[in-house]
């Protein structure tokens, strides 16, 4: 179990004087969903591209199985990462677009068929990706994102966008991917979406980590009611830090 | 990935704007040198000395790329820079480099991605150079392709600038501004040999993109050129590849640009020393009489000339372009000097005792002319070596004037200001067209 083990340690990162991230660590066993939770601009989107290697920490370590990752080779063969706010190949089809990421990664044809069968991206196989709607425009990048098989999933704020059909199948999907062994880091703005998927949730605000545990473990750490819905927890959590302020 | 990359570069309107708008330049370039072509031709029809003078190397294939290159210099920058500054905009490069694990396979894409668009604009010269053959012209077929080689590794290193410009700049505006920057200084430089302001920046001549094409353009190929334009190539290329880093902090960036600037700068520097050169004009005409060149060849003794003109002395520039590129060709080691550049101001103007001179050295011996004359120049050279001139024979290169007949002129004029870019424009409205769902 451990080999599969995502490790991240002491992350720190200081921009224009500020301290983004301060010392994040968790960790994310194979099989597991982690929920990333947190107030706008508490640092989520920052630490998924440190983790990923997309921005450079100041300090802190990520390894992965034991390994140090240091390389953007190494990054590469260990996550697949859906960004939120990057934008479609817009002059691609999405079967073209589709194609690319199954070449990039080598995935099996099933594989890329039965990813857009599930996640409803075939009917728009023929469209130009700048054509699409917001929301089919994420089925597409989940769906391209997926092919990777890595063993870490990086999900930007994947669900926002969906309707609750759609929803229901990205989901399935996603606990699917945790299902065949994937650890799933997952970004939620919806405290709901985070109830139905995760594993572990993590709350982070300016930067640092607030609570980090089950659902269980979070209420009891926010000495909520057993049944206490995420989002009561999450005011709760953030009313006692009042760390949602910059640092 | 190159499939991807060919598409998104393809599909852009922008790519085919750019090359619709270079092909109406260009096709402007050639029906104005056809006109003066044709109107020298009329004058020459019963002179076969005079009709001699009527080169289409010079006359059309010069100023039909003539329009490339101004096109080129201005907007190949723009269009190269998009394949990568675009990805940036859409917040895609980290990550696609994340997928594919390999910075030097996205650049080594996005390069072939903007040379795919820049090969576009050479739908414009091909064009009406085809356009040129039909109503009769005549066209070498080395001397053209030598010219044509020359300005195609001028829009391979300007895709390579606008690549490197996208990996170091945040969006495509500002990457296709800094290209155009690089190109404007590189006209500066070009730009001291006729105005006595810029004269300061004559020294950096051999940092001139113009100065590496010119040779092409007479119909000489010279592989010290062609290495320079592939090393300036490499060296943006280098850059690009160090720009889009994501794993190296900005400091280790910003040492491995500066070293890469002075290893790069050093190799241009070492391969424009190299001076052998072949001349595939039609009989020759680049090189001085083949008597002249062997004898120059025989000559042991190592020759110099310094010439007494100031940079923006027209005498100059026509001795640079005749006698001494001739010079060049039949001697690469002739050490060349124009003693006046190191002064600040124009000695022509201060009337300075000597001015025009050119003064030859051959081992100890020396000779010393006013004259321009590329047969001068060479007699006082055997002079100064104590030998015997040799023959100033040279195959007769019989010229071709022109006058297209009939409705010719009109069909060129259509094909230049309509059809070619109108073509373009159309292929490129079809091509990145809206589809329908399946």
């Amino acid at each position: 179990m451990a080999a599969l083990t995502l490790a991240v340690e002491g992350l720190s990162l200081r921009r224009n004087g500020r301290l983004v991230l301060d010392g994040v660590t968790f960790e994310a066993a194979g099989g597991e969903v982690v929920a990333l939770i947190g107030p706008n601009g508490a640092g989520k989107t920052t630490l998924l591209e440190c983790l990923t290697g997309l921005q450079r920490a100041d300090r802190g370590t990520v390894a992965f199985g034991g390994a140090a990752l240091t390389s953007l080779a190494g990054r590469s063969a260990v996550f697949a990462y859906m960004p939120d706010d990057a934008e479609a190949p817009a002059e691609l089809t999405v079967r073209e677009w589709m194609a690319f990421a199954a070449r990039v990664h080598r995935t099996p044809a099933a594989k890329v068929r039965q990813l857009s069968e599930r996640l409803r991206v075939a009917p728009l196989l023929g469209a130009r990706a700048g054509d699409l709607s917001r929301g089919e425009r994420r089925r597409v990048a989940l769906c391209t994102t997926l092919c990777a098989e890595r063993p870490v999933v990086v999900l930007d704020e994947p669900l926002g966008v969906f309707d609750p059909r759609q929803l229901r199948d990205v989901l399935a999907v996603l606990q699917g991917v945790a299902a065949a062994g994937a650890a799933l880091v997952v970004s939620v703005h919806q405290m709901s979406d985070a109830e139905k998927i995760a594993d572990r949730v993590m709350l982070l605000a300016a930067g640092r980590v607030v609570a980090f545990g089950s659902l269980p473990q979070l209420r009891a750490q926010a000495s909520a009611a057993p049944d206490a819905p995420l989002e009561a927890v999450f005011l709760a959590l953030l009313g006692g830090t009042g760390a949602d302020a910059p640092a | 990935m190159l499939r991807r990359e060919l598409a998104l570069a393809l599909r852009a309107r922008l790519a085919w704007m750019v090359a619709a708008l270079s092909t109406l330049l260009v096709g402007h370039g050639f029906i104005l040198a056809v006109d003066l072509y044709t109107a020298g031709s009329r004058s020459v029809r019963a002179n076969v000395l005079m009709a001699r003078e009527f080169d289409p190397l010079a006359g059309i294939v010069r100023p039909t790329l003539g329009g490339l290159y101004l096109a080129a210099s201005l907007l190949v920058p723009l269009v190269a820079a998009r394949p990568l500054a675009v990805e940036k905009e859409r917040r895609s490069l980290g990550p696609l480099l994340l997928m594919t694990g390999s910075p030097g396979r996205v650049v080594a894409a996005k390069f072939a991605a903007a040379v795919a668009s820049a090969s576009l604009l050479l739908v414009g010269p091909a064009v009406a150079l085809v356009a040129w053959r039909l109503a009769g012209g005549h066209l070498a077929p080395a001397e053209t392709a030598v010219a044509l080689v020359g300005h195609a590794l001028y829009m391979i290193a300007l895709c390579a600038l606008g690549t490197a410009a996208a990996a170091w700049m945040g969006t495509l505006a500002q990457a296709a501004a800094l290209g155009v920057v690089v190109v404007l200084s590189s006209w500066a430089i070009d730009a001291a040999d006729g105005f006595a302001a810029l004269a300061w920046l004559g020294g950096a001549a051999p940092w001139s993109f113009t100065t590496h094409l010119a040779p092409f353009e007479r119909g000489t190929l010279m592989p010290a050129d062609a290495l320079w334009m592939l090393a300036a190539t490499s060296l943006f290329l280098a850059l690009a590849r160090v720009g889009v880093g994501l794993d190296v902090s900005p400091r280790r960036k910003a040492t491995a640009a500066a070293l890469i600037v002075v290893v790069g700068v050093g190799v241009l520097h070492f391969v424009g020393e190299w001076r052998r050169g072949y001349d595939l004009t039609e009989a020759r005409r680049a090189s001085l009489p083949p008597a002249a060149v062997r004898a120059l060849r025989h000559l042991r003794s190592p020759i110099a000339l310094d010439v007494w003109l100031d940079r923006d002395d027209s005498r100059r520039r026509q001795m640079e372009s005749d006698v001494v590129a001739k010079l060049r060709l039949a001697r690469p080691d002739a050490a060349i000097r124009f003693p006046l550049d190191a002064r600040p101001d124009p000695a022509e103007a201060a009337g300075e005792e000597g001015y025009g001179r050119t003064v030859v050295r051959v081992g100890g011996h020396r000779g010393e002319t006013y004259s321009a004359s590329r047969r001068e120049i060479v007699t006082v050279i055997f002079e100064a070596a104590g030998a015997p001139p040799p023959s100033w024979w040279q195959p007769t290169y019989p010229g071709y004037p022109l006058v297209p007949m009939g409705r010719t002129r009109w069909w060129m004029a259509v094909v230049a200001y309509g059809l070619a870019p109108g073509g373009l424009l159309g292929a490129g409205l079809w091509i990145t067209r809206r589809r329908r769902r399946s």
